[in-house]
């Protein structure tokens, strides 16, 4: 049969009746109805029906036929027809069709599949097999018969859709795509790098990239104007359910732009990959700085989708009598709370006091919680008697309540702690009470973040990364105070509540860039040590520059509604970072680490003496369960001497000969036939007369142990 | 009966031409006390018999009891071997040999004592302390009881998954004719003998040449290194083995310790002597801090083996060194043990097979060794030096 003239099964369609036509692929499903053969046929562009029938098909293709089984792969001739009325099949594309088969050649057979492929079922109203009961790491070890799925197949195509529509995009607006290398050199993100020993520099290690921030800075320095690329990115950072050691990300750079360049270019991307999943997302996107994002919804990527903002009421209750509140304000703190209205009848008392107040909100770090309720035009609550009537009147005017509200206050003197618990309150409410509508996309620009964060013990660090360009210019490096107002010129794509990406206008000029290395604290020789190479890139002129960063992993699994990324990457890790087809990471051959210099100076890893602090004597008295008592530790000590001395002698005399462990290797005596030996249970019971005995189902421990 | 009996069976006539043996309570005999010299075991009595013992009893060889000995047969200091043999309790002596322990026992009591090669007889039921260097060994007036027992004792197990699938051993007679045997003698064993001891055994090496051996010098580099070997590998497999004593079920408990770990840390602590204790800390070293020296004894030992194997071809026995007179008192450091015993360990190491003579009226002595699976011919050797005149 020849390929060549291969038609896809998926292309089919009532227009191609009568036609002849060649079709390969895998068997999805197959029945026998009443002696005719149905199977579905399954390419990567969809499935077919194609039938075997004893009358029209030839009796040795039909034989061959009754042995096909599941995926075996196959190709077959036939001919086109419609289907009968009736017999037609909604589930699949091809389903007003089917093909009577005259040849058949069986590719290759296919063993007992560890699980299920089909997902189609042939008949109009059939089920179809569910894969969500399959073990995700029996899927990710039989990964290439997964994506044979076309669940999956649907989402691996619709992943190079969008990365291919981006390509187009960018390519049109003179972006170039540029490859950055892998094996490089750490950079100053803040997770964990990923080490590559090198061979060739024993003792030196590449590092793989967290991102290709410090060289795509280099490639605008080297005047490229435009540059993205679709970058892999390792962070050695710790397991969560969402996350994959290497990711992929849609990594953009321009000169001479400023911020707004990044919104129009950004949200054009989005809306257009958002559109490739069916999803309209209306322009511009609005903006929110970080400081309202946390005033408002306690979060710096709030959640849009629905409302339940702040609302600050710390100056109604200035004067209160109410006394916790009157101690958290004379303590410098604030009260905000959120309305969440008319859902009393969802909110009984009972659920606010006894879960709310007293479980869920003190799990998210508040020490209290207090709520109310309008009804017949008054507040309602366990607490109303404390307040005065003009504080009542107060929370009705500012939280607008009318009967149905429910009103919840937080107050807290940290305003870290507040804005945590409120914004976790938010969404917990947001969830239970059904009030996020499904198919709702709300993106939204973050902007404005701090420049820094108050380091632990004292200065500063960086939020974001040092190449941030500031607010402003005229600040002292030495102020620890004004270094905490700045804000960057940094900017958040956030989509319902997950972050998309981020990016900055970069710094572009050197003095600013030292100035803000001063601020970290860093000394000059630190300087030169971290950043030598790229901060002497910045003496040869350095246009403005920004970019920004896009987590393709995530945003295409967002647009596809999956429930993990991992449903969009084709060999993605599991959850503990570990790769069940190829089961890595995976140990090495002593001799690669040789080779590599990790074995100290190659054959031996001599590391003598105790470690730092430690006593030697103290340690291996642990580690043998062998009290060293008051008198011995001299001859101890001294025979821990005469050890050493025999190891370096040993280490010395030894040769390369292959190490035995006796004069005589023991033979097997475990493998042929010899009965087991079962002790007499009552010598057993002598023998054991002093171990802790049975009764019932405890062991009764003698006093020594207890 | 003699202070030296642990414990004493009666009963039981000999049916074989070896009267009676006396044990070490290192080797389990059904519901007798087996502490192997140690308070770490006291008041175990093991469930059933060792080997050894079962093949005793089918040889009709009565265990006659057992005597003290030194905690876990390492060295002599503490126990009374050889002492129910030579003051005629008992005909034959088993004892475990660790670093020489049965041939030094004979040397100083004026007896045969030969140790077997490693394999030859089971080591199930017996208390050992150091798996790849240890075997049983025999003490006894005269080479031919001790020939008695290992026949008695010898061939395979199929129980003790240590022993090397070795042949059935052969114990037919075959002759010696002096002639046709050559005498090995290792130049480098000689270096480091006090004049006393290098005269005793030029004497021996004489006397052999008298009854017509050829004598044959010959070179072993090696030699000095059996101690360096023995030392790093006994210790660490002594740390080991001597991991399983925790004074749960039997053994001296401390009475102190709050939770598990603090009385094992206290009982072990309390249970084993300074010697042990030296022996096992040295092997947790090794362990934990010089894994790799293990290793480099392991590689020296391989090469040791190779070099004895060299020799097989140019001599059919080995003419070694007594280990000499008995210290006045019997060492209780690492140090002192092995000197004490520096001229035994090659056997342990090598797991050949060796036999002490004594010297003519209590002096002197030397030791012959075979290849490993060639005890039995060792000790046909030894009654023939034994039995045949002796020209003065």
């Amino acid at each position: 049969m020849q390929h060549s003239r291969r038609v896809f099964c998926g292309s089919l369609t009532p227009e191609d009746a009568g036609r002849r036509v060649t079709l390969a692929g895998w068997v999805d499903a197959f029945r026998d109805h009443g002696g005719v053969l149905f199977v579905h046929l399954r390419d990567r562009s969809g499935i077919v029906q194609i039938v075997f029938n004893p009358e029209s098909t030839p009796d040795g293709v039909f034989h061959r036929a009754s042995l096909l089984r599941a995926e075996y792969c196959i190709a077959v001739q036939g001919r086109v027809d419609r289907r009968l009325p009736g017999t037609e099949n909604p589930g699949i594309e091809t389903g007003s069709i089917e093909v009577f088969v005259d040849e058949l050649e069986i590719l290759s057979e296919s063993e007992a599949l560890p699980f299920t492929v089909s997902e189609k079922a042939m008949t109009a109203f059939g089920a179809g097999a569910k894969t969500d009961h399959v073990a995700e790491d029996l899927r990710l070890q039989y990964r290439y018969l997964d994506l044979r799925r076309p669940s999956m197949r649907d989402n691996i195509m619709a992943r190079h859709a969008i990365f291919q529509r981006l390509r187009r995009l960018l390519d049109g607006k003179g972006f170039l795509e540029i490859e950055t290398p892998v094996l490089t050199i750490s950079t100053p993100e803040g997770a964990r790098d990923y080490l590559v020993p090198s061979r060739v520099h024993p003792g030196n290690f590449y590092a793989l990239p967290q991102s290709p921030q410090l060289f795509k800075q280099l490639l605008m320095i080297g005047g490229m104007e435009r540059y993205f690329q679709f970058a892999r990115c390792f962070r050695d950072e710790d397991l969560r359910p969402n996350r994959q050691p290497e990711f992929t990300q849609l990594d953009i750079e321009a000169s001479f732009i400023d911020e707004e360049f990044i919104y129009q270019l950004v949200e054009e991307l989005a809306v257009e990959m958002f559109a490739l999943g069916g999803i309209t997302l209306p322009r511009p996107f609005p903006r929110m700085s970080w400081n309202e994002a946390m005033e408002k919804t306690g979060s710096d990527r709030p959640d849009l989708r629905f409302g339940l903002l702040f609302e600050d009421v710390t100056s109604i209750f200035a004067d209160t009598g109410y006394s916790i509140f009157r101690r958290i304000l004379q303590g410098g703190g604030r009260i905000k709370g959120i309305n969440i209205a008319g859902q009393s009848e969802k909110l009984s008392k009972n659920v606010l006091q006894n879960e709310y107040a007293k479980e869920i909100a003190p799990s998210f770090g508040a020490r209290g919680m207090t709520w109310m309720r309008m009804e017949g035009g008054k507040l309602e609550s366990n607490i109303v008697q404390f307040m005065s009537p003009r504080e009542r009147e107060g929370l009705v005017r500012q939280f607008r309540a009318v009967d149905g509200d429910v009103l919840i206050m937080v107050a807290d003197t940290s305003p870290a702690v507040l804005a945590s618990a409120l914004g976790q309150l938010r969404l917990h409410l947001a969830n239970r009470l059904g009030l996020i509508p499904a198919d709702l996309y709300r993106p939204l620009w973050v902007t404005d973040f701090p420049l820094f964060e108050p380091a632990e013990g004292g200065g500063v660090t960086s939020s974001h990364h040092p190449f941030t360009a500031p607010d402003r210019t005229d600040f002292d490096p030495a102020d620890r105070d004004e270094l905490l107002t700045l804000r960057s010129r940094s900017y958040d794509l956030v989509m319902n509540g997950e972050e998309l990406g981020g990016g900055s206008i970069r710094i572009s000029d050197r003095n600013l860039q030292r100035r803000i290395f001063t601020a970290l604290g860093l000394t000059e020789e630190e300087i030169q040590a971290k950043f030598g190479f790229f901060l002497r890139a910045f003496d040869f002129g350095v246009p403005p520059h920004g970019g920004i960063a896009l987590g393709m992993d995530r945003t295409v699994s967002m647009i596809l509604n999956t429930p993990s990324i991992r449903e969009v990457i084709a060999f993605p890790k599991n959850r503990s970072a570990y790769c069940p087809l190829t089961g890595a990471p995976s140990t090495v051959r002593r001799e690669q680490l040789a080779e590599l210099g990790l074995l100290g100076a190659g054959k031996k890893e001599v590391l003598p003496g105790p470690a730092d602090g430690e006593d030697e004597v103290e340690r291996l008295s642990w580690v043998s369960r062998i009290r060293v008592l008051p008198g011995e530790r001299r001859e101890i000590e001294e025979t821990l001497r005469r050890a050493e001395a025999l190891a370096r002698q040993a280490e010395e005399r030894a040769g390369d000969e292959e190490p035995v462990f006796s004069p005589a290797p023991a033979a097997n005596r475990l493998r042929d036939g010899g009965e087991a030996r079962t002790p007499d249970p009552a010598a057993a019971e002598k023998l054991l007369k002093l171990s802790p005995s049975v009764k019932g189902n405890y062991y009764k421990v003698p006093g020594i142990l207890d | 009966m003699e202070p030296f009996f642990v414990y004493e069976n009666s009963g039981s006539e000999p049916r074989n031409g070896v009267t009676d043996a006396a044990l070490q309570p290192c080797v389990c005999v059904a519901d007798r006390p087996c502490d192997a010299g140690s308070p770490a075991l006291e008041g175990y009595r093991p469930p059933e018999d060792a080997e050894v013992v079962s093949r005793l009893r089918r040889a009709g060889i009565p265990i006659r009891g057992a005597v003290g000995m030194s905690e876990f047969g390492f060295g002599l200091r503490g126990g009374s071997a050889g002492r129910a043999a030579a003051a005629g309790a008992a005909q034959a002596e088993l004892m475990l040999d660790l670093t020489g322990e049965s041939r030094a026992a004979a040397a100083a009591l004026g007896l045969w004592g030969f140790k077997a090669g490693y394999g030859s007889v089971s080591r199930r039921g017996l208390i050992g302390l150091v798996p790849s260097m240890e075997a049983p060994g025999i003490l006894a007036r005269n080479p031919a009881v001790i020939r008695k027992v290992l026949q008695a004792l010898s061939g395979p197990d199929g129980k003790d998954y240590s022993q090397p699938a070795d042949e059935e051993p052969d114990f037919v007679p075959r002759g010696i004719v002096p002639d046709t045997t050559v005498i090995g003698v290792v130049a480098e064993s000689l270096a480091g003998l006090s004049p006393d001891e290098l005269a005793a055994f030029r004497s021996a090496v004489e006397e052999l040449r008298r009854r017509g051996f050829p004598i044959r010098e010959l070179s072993l580099p090696g030699y000095e290194l059996f101690p360096l070997v023995h030392r790093i590998a006994a210790s660490v497999e002594a740390s080991s083995s001597a991991g399983r004593y925790d004074s749960v079920r039997y053994g001296t408990r401390a009475s102190a310790g709050e939770n598990w770990n603090e009385m094992f840390l206290q009982t072990r602590g309390e249970v084993f002597g300074p010697l042990i204790k030296s022996l096992l800390l040295q092997g947790a070293y090794f362990q934990f801090r010089r894994f790799e020296s293990y290793r480099d004894a392991c590689r020296i030992r391989s090469r040791l083996l190779g070099e004895l194997r060299a020799l097989e071809d140019r001599a059919d026995f080995l003419l070694l060194p007594s280990p000499g007179q008995a210290p006045a008192a019997e060492p209780d450091d690492l140090d002192g043990l092995y000197r004490r015993f520096a001229s035994t360990l090659f056997a342990n190491v090598a797991g050949l097979p060796a036999l002490y003579l004594p010297g003519k009226g209590g002096t002197g002595g030397c030791q012959l060794a075979a290849p490993r699976l060639q005890g039995p011919r060792l000790l046909e050797l030894g009654e023939y030096l034994d039995n045949s005149p002796k020209g003065d």
